[in-house]
């Protein structure tokens, strides 16, 4: 309860019209992309349900830091620098799919199945998601649990999927997308 | 003219090919992998590479569309909402102390299996 009455008033980290106006155009979009046509009387349909939708989901979509000091909102993110990596996390994918279809189509199964550990640290909720999410969308490792620390707890099917995880590159990644500090701490396992 | 399609048409056949080869080998991984956590991995491969190729390939045959901008938001879609669902079951498999099966696991049970053989 505690942690809900800070996050009250929390300082909103951006500009809530700038969120406002965004969200509302995307999903003005959306509408539009999903009517097909341009007639008047769905453009006004659409100009009023985003509106309301706007209006009932933006509080709905800032999630609080840790500390509860600050609020972030879900889709504040920079557009380019997202696209840029999101062409990134494509080729990643390419490389991965290749790694897992050679493991488990080969003659014998070319596997080494373990848990990996980790601890990534930022301040914004949100790069937890989009690591974990990331890390999920990579065949050959799947997020098992995250907890309130930022200890990742991520299945690994090959040894190169392994690695790819621990070497940093996508921590990196991450929090260049947000342009935050973060701290990446590999956890060794005990033998 | 050796046959009737056209360039778009072969491109297409080429991607959704290449996609359904992914499909396959996502079902091999299914039936060849031992334990539950390995499997999920498996499905991995179709719900990314599988269901992008299908869909760059439906993308071209059906050229610039609304249809094509609607099967782009539902690939969108797809590639934001299944990890969730591979993550959930894992998580829920994870917290319940299912048992994370590990590579001395597997020759451990190669070993008991050439027993029961000799």
């Amino acid at each position: 309860m505690i942690k809900q009455e800070s996050a009250d008033n929390a300082r909103i980290v951006g500009s809530p019209m700038v969120h406002n106006v965004s969200l509302f155009l995307l999903l003005f979009a959306f509408w539009m992309a999903l009517v097909g046509t341009l007639s008047t009387k769905f453009i006004i349909y659409g100009l009023i349900t985003a509106a309301v939708t706007v209006w009932l989901c933006y509080p709905l979509l800032l999630v609080p830091n840790k500390d509860g000091s600050k609020k972030y909102f879900v889709f504040g993110v920079p557009v380019f620098k997202f696209i840029s990596y999101s062409v990134w996390l494509m080729w990643q994918l390419v490389l991965a799919n290749i790694d897992v279809l050679k493991a488990t189509t080969s003659q014998e199964l070319d596997i080494d199945p373990k848990v990996v550990r980790f601890y990534f640290k930022v301040d914004n909720p949100m790069a937890y998601v989009v690591l974990a999410n990331s890390i999920t969308l990579t065949p050959g490792t799947v997020t098992l649990n995250v907890d309130d620390d930022g200890l990742f707890e991520i299945h690994a099917l090959t040894t190169g999927a392994a690695e790819g995880v621990l070497d940093g590159s996508f921590q990196k990644k991450v929090a260049d997308l947000y342009g935050e500090a973060y701290e990446f701490t590999v956890v060794e396992e005990e033998e | 003219m050796i046959c009737d399609f056209t360039i778009r048409e072969i491109l297409a056949t080429i991607f959704v090919l290449g996609g359904s080869l992914f499909f396959v080998g996502s079902a091999i991984g299914m039936l060849r992998l031992p334990d539950f956590y390995t499997r999920i991995h498996a499905s991995g491969n179709s719900e990314t590479l599988g269901c992008m190729l299908s869909f760059i390939g439906l993308v071209i045959y059906e050229g610039l569309t609304i249809t094509a901008l609607k099967m782009v938001m539902i690939f969108t879609i797809v590639f934001l909402a299944n990890p969730i669902g591979s993550h959930i079951l894992s998580k829920a498999a994870y917290k319940s102390g299912h048992r994370v099966l590990t590579s001395k696991d597997l020759e451990k049970e190669e070993d008991e299996d050439a027993d029961i053989h000799h």
